[in-house]
């Protein structure tokens, strides 16, 4: 089925409307995926703003055609282990998957969903990235840029913003062996659809999908620009969209296609609140930072 | 068949008794003094003594959340841990009582570090006595077996759906060898029917598990979960006199008894220090003083009304601890005395004393000094003041 056919076709399992804040792509990306998952998945939802916004559902009312369970923040892909587990029993074909902010994957679950890697669950974990605990009142976490101004990383007259680097999860993940490792994002709505394709069909390990999620509320920008800057981070290389499939790492069309003229990641900041006291210093090193990564993935994939 | 007896360790009957339970799934990981459980499960299950699935995670943390995951799928589910593992699963340990999914776990009682301790003593259980789960407490290596056996009975009876702990003193019990009665499979098949446990996460059926839940409906969870503790009073003693008709043991239900019925004088104790506790209690008899015995086999839910009733027109009661109670200054289990006796409208003397922690000993010797103090109070119509702590040194005058 193509793109087109599937996003079209396929039933909608997600609440109709958009409870998140306006022009959130997390939403989004959730629904996109559940047009590929289809109705024999079962959801994991940790806190952060996809369960706090009331997507997966409220009270006694379900918000997913689809069986939702909230796990806390930092045990899902246990919990989901071990319901993938039970289920393998009574049907092998039942997704078991996560949908989970970074805050809840790269910082208090990460030692599970290492070790769920490691033992080869065959869950598929999607990580939506929006580089900070958005949910809470925009705190920093371990994906959040350096630099960054947050909320538990404020810019002032004695700090520049965030001290930490971007984890680089996916990449973490690979080299420990994962089954299947990618990078997705909104603004390449065919290459994400392509990769959770290929999740579903993994049968012999985990799956870590890493989406980019903008957030215009924490990042200070104008809903009808979360897309664009889902580009911009695509563009720049500051998000390269790649795959690690059983050993082995592929860049992915739309960044091979960046890689070759890609555009300066201050364009990728600019407008941004959070990084809006940066010096043309701070932002060099960013940039420098970027394509040291670039480089490093395009010796990994060759 | 009939039953076998072996030698075995509390560890060992622990493990055995899984088996008999044909538990679908075990999830270990090591901690002192509980290993073991783990060990002989992994093995069991290596070596096709066993059916279910074993599974080696990375902390406590992630075995209860595997567990719970599995758990909501209907399956059997058991693990063991103590002290420090007990602590570090704390919040999927909540979650699992609360979302009242049927599991045992065996806890191999272990002291709280600061400072650092692999020792006994029963702090770790005690201190999350009210996190939802019922707690009982073994006294022997054959009874962390039947109670394992009970357990499940009781965690999966449709007026209780509540996890279970089995507790029993850390290398007193799980590392001591004793003579126990191996149950036969038939018997235990015939005791224990296979779970009738919902599967909560079904994709025929989908609805949400554990959502964003408004307060009134919270109140109604909680009240739920209350009641149903409620209930498990009378489960656990109907699980256990059932258990007499099948095995010939019986463990008093929830509270246990030793030479009480014209005793003036009783001692209050939990888990083995029973085991000192009632040879002393024979030395006092023998010097012709009227003194006995209750074993709380069952602290959550715990039993009020019943042990009120026992206390009813005693002259004096002393209560062995091995655990604090950091904001009364005592032990913990004196504390459900006092609220037990108070409930009954009982004005009885008192005494806490607290021994056994971090792996010391108490002997013999210790609880015929608290009896000595139990009968001072008797004479005197006085509760004691201060905390007795059962000491070397409290020995040598
Ligand atoms: S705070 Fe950000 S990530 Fe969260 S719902 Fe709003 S826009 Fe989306």
């Amino acid at each position: 089925m193509s793109t087109m056919d599937t996003l079209m076709n396929n039933e909608d399992l997600v609440s109709p409307g958009l409870s998140a804040c306006q022009g959130c792509p997390a939403e989004l990306s959730l629904r996109t995926a559940f047009k590929v998952l289809g109705p024999k998945t079962v959801l994991g939802v940790p806190p952060g703003c996809i369960a706090g916004v009331g997507v997966p559902g409220w009270g006694l009312k379900t918000g997913m055609k689809t069986p939702v369970v909230m796990p806390l923040l930092g045990n899902s892909a246990s919990l989901m282990a071990g319901v993938k587990q039970a289920y393998a029993k009574i049907d092998p074909e039942v997704h078991c998957v996560v949908f989970a902010g970074d805050g809840a994957t790269v910082d208090s679950g990460l030692q599970t969903l290492s070790a769920a890697a490691e033992r080869g669950e065959n869950i598929i974990y999607f990580c939506y990235d929006n580089e900070g605990y958005m949910n809470t009142g925009f705190q920093k976490s371990g994906t959040t840029p350096h630099g960054a101004h947050m909320s538990t990383s404020p810019f002032g007259p004695y700090s520049r913003g965030n001290v930490g680097f971007k984890k680089d999860v996916p990449l973490m993940l690979a080299t420990q062996d994962a089954a299947y490792v990618a990078t997705l994002c909104p603004s390449h709505v065919q290459d994400f659809v392509n990769k959770v394709q290929r999740a579903t069909e993994v049968k012999d390990g985990l799956c870590y999908l890493h989406i980019m999620s903008p957030c215009p509320t924490g990042w200070g920008v104008k809903p009808d620009q979360s897309i664009q800057y889902a580009r911009a981070a695509v563009e720049s290389l500051y998000f390269p969209l790649f795959e690690y499939d059983h050993g082995t790492f592929t860049i992915s069309r739309p960044s091979l296609r960046a890689g070759k003229k890609p555009r300066p990641v201050s364009e990728f900041i600019a407008g941004q609140r959070r990084f809006r006291h940066l010096t043309e210093e701070e932002i060099q090193q960013l940039q420098d930072d970027v394509t040291r990564k670039w480089n490093l993935l395009n010796k990994l994939a060759s | 068949m009939l039953e076998t007896r072996d030698a075995l360790t509390g560890n060992e009957c622990a493990a055995h008794a899984v088996r008999l339970c044909k538990v679908d799934r075990v999830v270990g990981y090591p901690i002192t003094p509980q290993s073991s459980v783990v060990e002989y499960l992994a093995a069991m299950v290596a070596n096709g003594e066993m059916s279910g699935e074993f599974i080696s995670p990375e902390s406590e943390y992630s075995v209860m959340s595997i567990l719970k995951g599995a758990g909501m799928m209907g399956e059997r589910v058991f693990t063991a841990t103590s002290g420090q593992g007990l602590a570090f699963m704390y919040e999927p340990y909540f979650s699992m009582s609360t979302a009242r999914i049927p599991m045992v776990m065996a806890i191999a009682n272990r002291e709280m570090i600061s400072p650092v301790t692999v020792w006994s003593g029963l702090q770790d259980t005690h201190s999350v006595r009210d996190a939802g789960w019922i707690h009982l407490y073994a006294e022997s290596n054959q009874e962390i077996l039947d109670s394992i056996i009970q357990g499940y009975m009781i965690a999966e009876h449709p007026d209780v759906m509540i996890p279970v702990h089995v507790c029993y003193d850390g290398f007193y019990l799980s590392h001591q060898s004793a003579v126990v009665s191996m149950p036969d499979q038939e018997q235990v098949d015939a005791f224990l029917p296979a779970p009738n446990v919902r599967q909560m996460l079904d994709v025929n059926a989908p609805c949400m598990v554990d959502g964003n839940t408004p307060g009134d409906l919270m109140m109604e969870y909680r009240e739920d979960h209350l009641w149903s503790m409620k209930q498990a009073l009378s489960v656990i003693e109907q699980a256990d006199a059932k258990f007499a008709e099948v095995f010939g043991r019986s463990y008093g239900g929830l509270l246990d008894t030793y030479r009480l019925e014209d005793a003036d004088e009783v001692l209050v104790v939990i888990g083995a220090l029973s085991g000192a506790a009632k040879d002393a209690v024979d030395d006092a008899r023998s010097q012709g003083r009227k003194v006995g015995l209750i074993r709380v086999r069952c602290l959550r839910p715990f039993p009020s009304i019943q042990l009120g009733e026992l206390l009813a027109g005693r002259k004096a009661v002393g209560v062995v601890d091995k655990s604090v109670n950091f904001g009364w200054s005592s032990g913990i289990v004196y504390q459900e005395v006092l609220g037990a006796l108070g409930k009954a409208r009982l004005n009885v003397p008192t005494l806490s004393a607290v021994g056994g922690l971090g792996g010391a000993d108490i002997r013999k010797d210790h609880v015929a000094r608290v009896i000595d103090l139990v009968h001072e109070c008797a004479q005197h119509d006085k509760s004691l003041e201060d905390t007795v702590w059962l000491r070397p040194d409290m020995l040598q005058d």
